[in-house]
């Protein structure tokens, strides 16, 4: 019986061996052989103008992703993105009515209904148990009850003040990406470095086990949909300052992509530790990758078999343990078999 | 070596039995067993014969339920050869060992909880079992064999422990075995159950089954037993008459594993200080528990597996609830105090004890984040001193601190373990089986470290089914048996053969705990069994409709107009053969988001066949390939959630955006016009209602019917109730959930049909709401999202509800977003009122 596995990596007991999970090697790879494709292949879809078209858009998935991630890291599942993402675009559009004065009060509201909506979410399926994905579709609903309450389906324009915010650009760089990458780095910075964080993953990781521990279970399933319709609120708001005239449905078309940035990053779907760079990187992947499929001259239409191709591409990867396999053979090894399904 | 003609065993079992000498019915030669580097049985010989009941005799883990599952064909040898009769059967599977006679009664009985109790001995029982009379006197008859006093139609998870093991003989018995395996039968029985099960092996051993006896009982293996075999770690330590074995011979065989040299040395003190008390403590499954210990004493709980020796230890660290008082250091502490002060070292390491998705370190420290935190923040500098610390005391061996805790030995695992219990500085440690699974050289540091917290003044209680590790270890060892401290053994006191013999010989029977169900007739007993079935939700869901229909046509009386009724049981037609497709998925334990563009995708299919002008032959070909690609989709999510590792979530998520782009590859926007005919026939109606419906309706009856009357039906339970019990029970679970996601796919394309009809055009962008629609209709119907409990009738239901609720907001002129509320506010309703209702089970 083996007693230690030998690793290129992190062989001593230093500060230095942060390992390189294997969802961050596989995305980082996957999105410069990516990028590398567009240079050769599509050159169009990788020049600083289309890039600066693009990446907003690539900012909103990876955030709404990180949303999706926390869910999903315990176990969860989060059907509301749509409702949620589509509530914040109308109040940020509606209630202002194209006046920068009553931008503020109107992100508030929003601010308001996301907190309620995660509160809900998270005391049904925490507390009462109920199944993540009918709780969420529940939601969904009445999220969107409250768009047509508010907007009656109809867009408006958005102020101006916000589309600087949102939409503005600083040394070249669209703010959007300004914004995703600060939310980024407050998610790392709470999940890895506190200790409300880290008991987050232990108890995602494995909530048995959290529980022999001593840890209180519920309160940090609850507080992962607070947290994800936070994130969904704040990528509502910016589409509304990207978009000029953005309709009642525009969080419908977040919702698989969210979960597919959220796979592909390398979290299981049955929970686990979070991969938050990971997931913004995957959310640029899956943006370029629509981009190179309409620069070489895929129809529109084809693009979502290709984001399907590339969610089983990124399960196939994760739910088959191709080291422990190659492990096994060599040496027998004695640990029971890793089921770890995504 | 006698001939095959002679061995049979009505006719020889009374010549044989005395001297043995036929050809055994199951002759096991050499058979190993190992799980990876772990042998669990080595080199193991055993006969049986006819006629005898053979006890099997050895601590926990020694190699008796391996053994067993060798002889049911549930796992295969390693090595060596099963014989039945002299003939080689290898290999074995579950169903080839049932029909070579072998029946057998599990210690965790192999039944479904959500099915009824005539339900699980029909889908469990070859159907010959029931040929010949009417299905439920058979099922009386077999209830009555074991003296088992249930309503046939008693949904299972309602039993008692006893009455569940009762089912499970009755299981066993209704076949009339030719070898029948009772793997500790009594555990769970009172004495009256126990002599009846005694009466019925001594009958069948009288006509020639051969009685496989598992106990650890030596009272029962001598009312019993004609021969006994016992096993000791994974060996074949002897076997011999019963007739001719002392208590005392089998009691050095079972035991008697030398291991004494490196224990560390005992608590010097003979009656240290108390620091540790327990009093009048009771909970589940123990009571009247109480004991006391000072610094340097490790106290040990000792006894047959599953006699609450786990249940104590649970309570004790506050995972429980308890009656009675606890103390430390002559406090007694609060239930939240003791949660606080104890640090659990459970015995389960792969389910309870690690996190195997987190780095080793990690997993060290988050029970004691908060101690290397300033205001909530963490300093990696001290969290990585304080676990090289403690790693280093615990000689902890691993490639570096950032290693997956999955590449580690069990011996370096548990003492990750170890390091999160001290990191988190506990007022007591509570291990429970702290070596199992642990090579021996980790094992005497894991002993060595208990001594030395121990000793710094830390309480350490240890439960272990290992006799000889409670001997090297502790000061004080408590014997436990059905709930209670049959023995406190002190000193010198503590030997193997004490603690074996007081936990095996304790004569002590299961008490009938008064679970008595009120057994009363009559309307109110009806009433209430009519609640619990999968069907009560129809009742409420019929009301409500009614109510709404009656409420909406008076504010506005065109409501029910012919018309407009046609019009919502058309559209509830599409929905509902799709939520049908959708509670089949659901009662297997699943999930099938990808039901709703499969049914676009297959009106595109459909739109380029049946149209206007189409001879028929084309528009027959449309059909067929509308199922045709209905099975292959069906096909694909079952394999790739069965055969890839996926979840059900994971697998219809990537079907459902992938037959987005497939519409809308073959379609750019709406195109090919459904022919007027089809749509015709496919919407006729007799006065307000449509043919369609009442064709679904008698589909979803005849479904009904099926999933209640029909092994297909039963299987499809089974699988999503207890895909285990389902397995060991003979079903072939792959097939099953395989099969089923074809018939999800398939039901889904009948509401395809009828969406084409509604729609009438091939767009690409239709169908796709038709997947949370069928899962709320489904849910709103009383499915289970946990499987194993549903209704077809009840999802029919909810698609006519939801329609209707759809329909009457736009009738009453109220905005979208009363259609959004309203679907919303139904659904949590619905789960909130079910999750409620249904909370028992999932505790």
């Amino acid at each position: 019986m083996a007693e230690t596995t030998p690793h290129s990596f992190g062989g001593s007991m230093g500060l230095s061996s942060m390992s390189l999970s294997k969802g961050f090697v596989t995305i980082v790879a996957s999105t410069l052989a990516l990028i590398l494709l567009c240079i050769i292949f599509a050159p169009s879809a990788v020049t600083a103008g289309s890039l600066m078209g693009s990446l907003p858009f690539a900012a909103v998935l990876g955030i709404v992703g990180l949303g999706q991630m926390l869910v999903v890291q315990q176990g969860g599942f989060d059907l509301s993105v749509p409702g949620s993402v589509s509530l914040a675009v109308v109040i940020a559009t509606h209630m202002p009515n194209g006046q920068d004065a009553g931008l503020l009060p109107a992100l508030i509201i929003a601010v308001g209904f996301a907190l309620a909506a995660g509160v809900l979410n998270g005391i049904m399926v925490a507390y009462f148990r109920l199944n993540a994905i009918v709780a969420t579709i529940g939601m969904n609903a009445l999220l969107f009850s409250a768009v047509f309450a508010i907007s009656g389906g109809v867009p408006r324009i958005t102020t101006n003040l916000l589309a600087h915010i949102a939409g503005g650009q600083t040394l070249g760089i669209p703010h959007s990406v300004l914004f995703a990458l600060a939310i980024l780095a407050l998610v790392s910075f709470g999940l890895k470095k506190t200790v409300v964080g880290r008991r987050f993953e232990a108890i995602g990781a494995n909530p048995k086990a959290a529980r022999a521990a001593g840890l209180s279970v519920k309160p940090y399933q609850a507080m992962a949909y607070v947290a994800a319709q936070i994130l969904y609120c704040t990528a509502g708001i910016l589409i509304a300052g990207i978009t000029r005239e953005p309709t009642a449905f525009q969080g419908n078309s977040l919702l698989l992509p969210s979960v597919a940035v959220v796979v592909l990053a390398g979290t299981s779907l049955l929970g686990g530790r979070g991969f938050p760079i990971s997931v913004v990187i995957a959310a640029f992947f899956l943006n370029q990758l629509s981009q190179f499929a309409l620069s070489i001259g895929v129809p529109y239409s084809a693009q979502t078999i290709v984001q399907a191709l590339a969610l089983v591409f990124g399960i196939g990867v994760y739910s088959i343990e191709w080291t422990t396999r190659f492990k096994k053979e060599q040496t027998s090894s004695t640990e029971e078999e890793n089921h770890e399904t995504v | 070596m006698i001939a095959l003609a002679e061995i049979e065993p009505m006719e020889k079992a009374d010549g044989l039995r005395e001297t043995s000498t036929g050809t055994p019915v199951i002759r096991l030669r050499g058979v190993s067993k190992s799980f990876g580097a772990v042998r669990a049985l080595s080199d193991v010989s055993v006969d049986i014969h006819a006629g005898e009941v053979h006890a099997i005799l050895g601590e926990n883990g020694a190699g008796k339920s391996t053994l067993m599952n060798l002889i049911t064909g549930v796992l295969q040898p390693s090595t060596g050869r099963i014989e039945f009769d002299g003939r080689d059967v290898m290999p074995l599977s579950p169903e080839s060992s049932s029909a070579l006679g072998v029946a057998i009664s599990y210690q965790h009985p192999a039944i479904l909880p959500d099915m009824t109790v005539l339900e699980n001995l029909q889908v469990s029982l070859p159907a010959s079992v029931f040929q010949g009379d009417r299905k439920d006197r058979v099922g009386q008859r077999l209830l009555e064999e074991v003296g088992l006093e249930v309503p046939l139609n008693a949904r299972v998870d309602t039993l008692t422990i006893a009455q569940k093991h009762l089912l499970e003989l009755a299981k066993a018995l209704a076949v009339q075995p030719r070898v029948l395996i009772l793997d500790e039968p009594t555990a769970a029985l009172d004495q009256d159950a126990t002599d009846m099960l005694f009466a019925k092996v001594r009958a069948l051993k009288a006509s020639g089954t051969a009685v496989i006896y598992i106990t650890h009982r030596l009272a029962e293996l001598r009312q019993i037993a004609d021969r006994v075999t016992v096993l000791r770690d994974g060996r074949h330590r002897g076997s011999a008459p019963a007739s001719e074995i002392s208590n005392s011979q089998l009691l050095d065989l079972i035991v008697g594993r030398r291991l004494a040299s490196a224990f560390p040395p005992k608590c010097a003190e003979a009656n240290p200080p108390i620091n540790f008390e327990v009093e009048g403590l009771s909970g589940r499954k123990f009571s009247d528990v109480a004991f006391a210990f000072g610094r340097g004493q490790i106290i040990g709980v000792a006894g047959v597996e599953g006699n609450g020796q786990s249940d104590l230890m649970r309570a004790l660290v506050g995972l429980q609830p308890y009656r009675g008082a606890i103390k430390l250091y002559g406090r007694t502490l609060s239930p939240k105090e003791l949660k606080h002060a104890a640090a659990f070292m459970p015995s389960d390491r792969h389910t309870e004890g690690l996190a195997a998705d987190l780095t080793i370190r990690e997993n060290a420290t988050f029970a004691s984040l908060d101690k290397y935190a300033s205001s909530g923040v963490l300093d990696r500098g001290k969290e990585m001193q304080k676990v090289q610390e403690v790693f280093s005391s615990l000689a902890v061996k691993a490639a570096g601190v950032e290693a997956k805790v999955s590449q580690l030995s069990g011996g370096n695992q548990q003492k990750i373990v170890m390091s999160r219990a001290l990191l988190s500085e506990p007022g007591f440690i509570v291990a429970d089986e702290p070596t199992q699974g642990v090579d021996v050289g980790a094992r005497f540091e894991i002993y060595r470290i208990l001594r030395e917290v121990s000793d710094a003044g830390t309480p350490v209680i240890v439960n272990s089914s290992d006799a000889a590790e409670l001997e090297g270890l502790c000061d004080i060892v408590l014997v436990m048996s059905r709930g209670r401290i049959v023995e406190t053994l002190r000193g010198d006191d503590i030997t193997e053969a004490r603690i074996v013999g007081a936990a095996v010989e304790a004569d002590t029977h299961a008490h009938h705990v008064a679970e008595e169900r009120s057994a009363k007739e009559g309307f109110g007993a009806k009433l209430r069994h009519f609640v619990q079935t999968d069907n009560a939700t129809i009742v409420p869901l019929a009301l409500v409709t009614v109510l709404l229909a009656l409420f909406v046509s008076a504010q506005n009386e065109n409501y029910l107009s012919s018309f407009n009724v046609s019009n919502i049981l058309i559209l509830a037609t599409a929905l509902g053969f799709i939520a049908l497709g959708q509670t089949i998925a659901l009662l297997m334990g699943g999930i099938d988001l990808s039901v709703g563009p499969l049914a676009g995708f297959l009106v595109v299919i459909g739109s380029f066949f049946i149209n206007d002008g189409s001879p028929a032959t084309t528009m027959a070909l449309g059909f067929a390939l509308m199922f045709g690609a209905a099975i292959v989709v069906g096909l694909i999510n079952g394999v790739l959630i069965r055969f890839a590792n996926f979840t059900p979530i994971a697998a219809t998520l990537a079907m459902f955006i992938g037959l987005q782009g497939m519409s809308f590859v073959l379609r750019e926007g709406p195109g090919g016009y459904i022919s007027f005919d089809v749509i015709d026939t496919l919407t006729r109606s007799f006065g307000p209602v449509p043919v369609a419906f009442v064709v679904m309706i008698a589909i979803a009856i005849a479904m009904e019917l099926g999933l209640r009357r029909k092994r297909a039906g039963w299987q499809l339970r089974a699988v999503g109730s207890h895909e285990e019990s389902a397995r060991r029970i003979g079903i072939r679970t792959d097939r099953t959930f395989v099969l089923g996601y074809i018939a999800v796919s398939l039901l889904t394309a009948l509401g395809a049909i009828m969406l084409m009809a509604q729609i009438g055009v091939g767009d690409p962008a239709q169908g796709v709401n038709y997947t949370l629609g069928s899962i709320t209709a489904v849910v709103l119907g009383g499915t289970s999202l946990l499987g194993g409990r549903g209704t077809f009738i009840g999802s029919l239901l909810g698609a006519v509800l939801l329609t209707e609720v759809l329909n009457a907001v736009s009738f009453l002129g109220l905005s979208q977003a009363y259609q959004y509320g309203f679907q919303g506010v139904l659904i949590l309703v619905a789960a909130l009122i079910y999750t409620t209702a249904r909370r028992r089970r999932e505790e």
